[in-house]
């Protein structure tokens, strides 16, 4: 049998870098993975759909910008060449992937973990020994209870990265990140979307101000807020509203985007203690047996691949060298890469609303931001939130609307993370221009609101 | 004539000082009173003065090394005068070169200092300062890499270790800055000054000084909740006697010169008196009863309580049917249960239902205690140790006669002093007569 440090289940950006982080500390370092290295950030996630939505933004682009001078005739999008480039990125990532962890001296296996015990994992007949165990098994789509989601059109975020024609109409339930990404990438390729959300708004984690405004700025996109979907069937989907009234939408396809839950299945036989949203941990990423970490989704603390790594290297260090490291989760930047794209860190306004805080806003339209006004032109949706705690003036939260906003908001985590207060923030100085600017101006107008 | 200068002794408190810099070389000329050196002591930075005039002959420990008080630390006399150690001065300076060439074999191992190796005086300037000792990577430049107060000082002045906001608090509240941050490089937060809110907190590292913490569990725990309970909910009084001994120790040692078939070698006084106990007991039904607040359950056997000593703690395993046992069961039966409760295989069955308890601590030389009753019994007996009492004959002569110390504790709720003494008499009775006793 052999004998690890650490075995790792999982190799999204959780499992891999974990195992990484520990093989490089010359640890001996088994990972498991069932499918593909790189889980599904890289492999149905992320990355893929980063490749085609910014294929649907040019092809978009190459169409509407008539009033900067392009005029484009007969542009067409070709699905299979743009689903080919995705694979080519995918492979070259998870080749990537692949080299780092041969590098770090990670053994890898491919095939279904079953924990034995704390100690021990099968991956078929053979039985792997580990000092610790790193869960980062994910998370899968969700399937709700409904009627006809076992119909063959009804399909998971999985699989409609691998259709291979675009329908004429597409119906996605639940605006949560995914289905506003896969909304924005039909839209634009000229698919009628609706998009049926159970909540009053979509993205639950973006201030709604911006939610409203992103909602308004999806031309292309039918949105029925706090509706209810009863069945799916050939007909289409039916739902009702808030009052009660009946709606019935037809549908080529329909996509279920209801959330994430935990992959569970290889913990079965360890006494791990789970709650709705995953398995318990806490802020070092210790579950309730001792050598047993968890990271990334499958504790449902924050689904995000980038906290999945954190989380990762907070339990490698927690584990084989100090135990100082802790998960922080008020300052993790997420990104909703729709056109436009969005992006947050920190409190929204509403949060700091309800909690014990007081807190002080600042909003500013990004129209008076010389590159986006350069760019966008004046009538394109753009906008910047900034919330500081009234005490300090420490920031304590981001809010971007509109183009690069996924690229400039690791800003706002440094921000954040370094609790800069407004006064500080005024010291630094932004490339001109630039969209980042007007992170720097919002702040600048709570310092003018102060005196 | 050339003369010590001593390491002076700052305070009542203070065993030795670390010396922090030396402010004369040798061959300096120093008047009596003249700043030889500072030093460090755990409260303070004091100047060590000279107590003679003349040339400093040789100065006997480094910067950073720590001097015993009253200890020689440099030697002052005429330029070029032949002078010898003090025999503390030369023992130091031998241990000194030894310990020049034992640092000269050993290898360096560990870069971090331990715990030990920071001097107090450093510990508090860096709670002071919010520096955390354990997460600097400093060298410390005292002897033996021990970490002082300049270290700590030097980390001070190279890190900023507050985050804007949270410096913004501390300034605006007063509030304590704690030693460890939760943020990026450990970095102190708001939250972090926030959640350390304990205003006084200043004196804990001056007094009473370093401590160790230990949350109750286990044995531990259980015991503490029951001593309270019994002593809160019982009214108990202690009385004493002793008891001739002399038959018990004629006894034991025949036990232990018998042949091995008999398979009493083993048998201890303990042993005998808890069998004296048993027999006792049958004829105070009282004393072996459980309390029950609004009656008394009396019982028809003895289930003896046994005090064991663990390393876990105390425990008490029962032996069932104490009064119905021979000597050697009985005897076989205590080693049977302190051994399970050694290896911590005791369970409910074993430590569970005794009626009546014994505790001893006479292989400790205690002679007499007050023992606390193990509720809902009524009694506890307390067993002391031999000693020699002085018996004075039917002819006024007196004789030494070893007597065996006990000690009743009684819950006076349900036993009164008279009965409970009348039982301890017997008791005493029974155990000078115990060769009688056990052929009855």
């Amino acid at each position: 049998m052999a004998q690890y440090d650490l075995i790792v289940i999982g190799s999204g950006p959780g499992g891999y870098v974990a195992a990484e982080r520990a093989g490089r500390m010359g640890k001996k370092v088994l990972l498991i993975e069932r499918d593909q290295l790189g889980g599904v950030c890289t492999n149905h996630g992320c990355i893929p759909t980063k490749s085609l939505l910014n294929a649907a933004k040019l092809y978009r682009h190459a169409r509407e910008s008539q009033a900067m001078g392009i005029v484009a005739q007969s542009v067409s999008f070709d699905l299979a060449t743009a689903m080919a480039w995705k694979r080519q990125t995918v492979e070259t990532l998870r080749n990537g992937i692949q080299f780092l962890v041969k590098s770090a001296k990670v053994d890898v296996v491919f095939g279904e973990a079953q924990c034995i015990d704390p100690h021990r994992v099968a991956v078929g007949e053979t039985i792997y020994d580990g000092k610790y165990l790193i869960v980062a098994t994910g998370s899968s789509p969700a399937i709700p209870p409904i009627q006809g989601v076992d119909l063959p059109h009804v399909l998971t975020s999985d699989d409609i990265l691998e259709i291979d024609s675009i329908p004429d109409s597409l119906v996605i339930i639940g605006g949560g990140v995914i289905g506003i990404e896969f909304a924005s990438f039909f839209s634009s390729l000229g698919t009628k979307v609706s998009v049926i959300e159970m909540l009053d708004e979509i993205v639950p984690l973006m201030d709604v101000e911006f939610a409203k405004l992103l909602r308004r700025d999806m031309k292309g996109v039918e949105f029925y807020l706090g509706c209810t979907v009863k069945a799916i069937d050939k007909d289409g989907v039916h739902f009702v509203d808030a009052k009660g009234k009946s709606t019935t939408i037809a549908a080529e396809l329909v996509l279920l985007s209801v959330g994430r839950r935990p992959n569970l299945s290889a913990l079965e036989q360890l006494d791990l203690a789970v709650d709705r949203t995953g398995v318990i941990v806490d802020e070092r990423m210790r579950t309730n047996i001792p050598n047993v970490y968890a990271i990334g989704d499958v504790n449902g603390r924050s689904l995000l691949a980038h906290s999945a790594s954190r989380m990762a290297e907070v339990a490698v260090s927690n584990i084989f060298g100090t135990d100082r490291q802790r998960m922080r989760y008020h300052a993790i930047p997420w990104a909703v890469y729709g056109i436009p794209e969005a992006a947050g860190c920190g409190l929204t306004e509403q949060e700091g609303n309800k909690s014990a805080r007081n807190i002080v806003t600042a909003t500013t339209q990004m129209r008076a931001n010389g590159r986006f006004l350069a760019e966008q032109g004046k009538r394109s949706a753009g906008l910047c939130k900034v919330v500081v705690d009234a005490q300090t003036q420490a920031i304590v939260g981001i809010h971007l609307l509109g183009p690069y906003s996924s690229e400039i908001i690791w800003g706002a985590a440094a921000l954040i993370e370094a609790e800069l207060r407004v006064q500080d923030v005024q010291e630094i100085v932004f490339p001109h221009p630039s969209v980042s600017e007007v992170i720097k101006d919002t702040i600048m107008a709570l310092a003018a609101n102060k005196t | 004539m050339a003369s010590n200068v001593v390491m002076p002794k700052l305070g009542n408190t203070v065993d030795s000082c670390i010396i922090l810099d030396w402010k004369v070389r040798e061959g300096d000329t120093v008047s009596q009173g003249d700043v030889l050196c500072e030093a460090e002591t755990d409260k303070s930075t004091v100047e060590v003065e000279s107590t003679a005039s003349g040339v400093v002959l040789q100065i006997l420990y480094g910067p950073g090394e720590e001097v015993p008080v009253m200890q020689p630390i440099a030697i002052i006399g005429e330029k070029g005068e032949q002078f010898v150690l003090s025999e503390t001065a030369s023992a130091k300076q031998e241990e000194q070169e030894k310990e020049t060439v034992q640092k000269q074999s050993k290898p360096v191992v560990d870069r971090m200092p331990s715990k030990s190796a920071v001097s107090p005086r450093a510990r508090k300037t860096a709670q002071e300062k919010a520096i955390d000792i354990a997460s600097l990577d400093i060298q410390g430049s005292g002897a033996k890499g021990r970490v002082i107060e300049r270290d700590v000082l030097a980390a001070v002045q190279s890190g900023v270790r507050l985050t804007p906001a949270a410096r913004q608090v501390v300034a605006e509240s007063g509030l304590n800055v704690p030693t460890q941050g939760t943020g990026i490089g450990g970095r102190i937060l708001v939250s972090d000054v926030l959640a350390q809110n304990k205003p006084i907190q200043k004196t804990d590292e001056e007094f009473p000084g370093p401590y160790v913490e230990t949350y109750l569990k286990g044995v531990r725990k259980v015991t503490a909740k029951r001593m309270h309970e019994s002593i809160a909910t019982t009214a108990q009084l202690t009385i004493h006697a002793y008891a001739r001994a002399t038959a018990l120790q004629t006894l034991r040692s025949r036990f232990k010169q018998s042949d091995e078939r008999w398979a009493l070698k083993n048998v201890t006084i303990n042993d005998m008196l808890l069998f004296a106990v048993s027999r006792t007991l049958l004829r105070f039904p009282a004393l072996n009863s459980h309390f029950l607040g609004d009656r008394l359950v009396s019982f028809d056997h003895v289930h003896l309580g046994c005090a064991v000593d663990t390393e876990k703690g105390l425990y008490v395993p029962v032996i069932r049917y104490a009064d119905t046992r021979t000597l050697r069961s009985l005897s076989e039966e205590t080693k049977r249960l302190a051994s399970l409760c050694n290896e911590g295989k005791a369970g409910p069955e074993q430590l569970s239902g005794g009626t009546f308890t014994v505790t001893n601590l006479g292989p400790f030389g205690v002679e007499s205690f007050t023992p606390i009753v193990n509720i809902p019994e009524v009694a506890i007996l307390g067993i002391g140790t031999i000693t020699m009492r002085p018996i004075m004959g039917d002819n006024d002569e007196v004789s030494f006669v070893p007597h065996i110390g006990l000690s009743l504790t009684i819950d006076h709720q349900a036993v009164d002093g008279a009965p409970a003494a009348r039982f301890l008499s017997s008791l005493c009775e029974a155990i000078a007569s115990f060769d009688l006793l056990l052929a009855q």
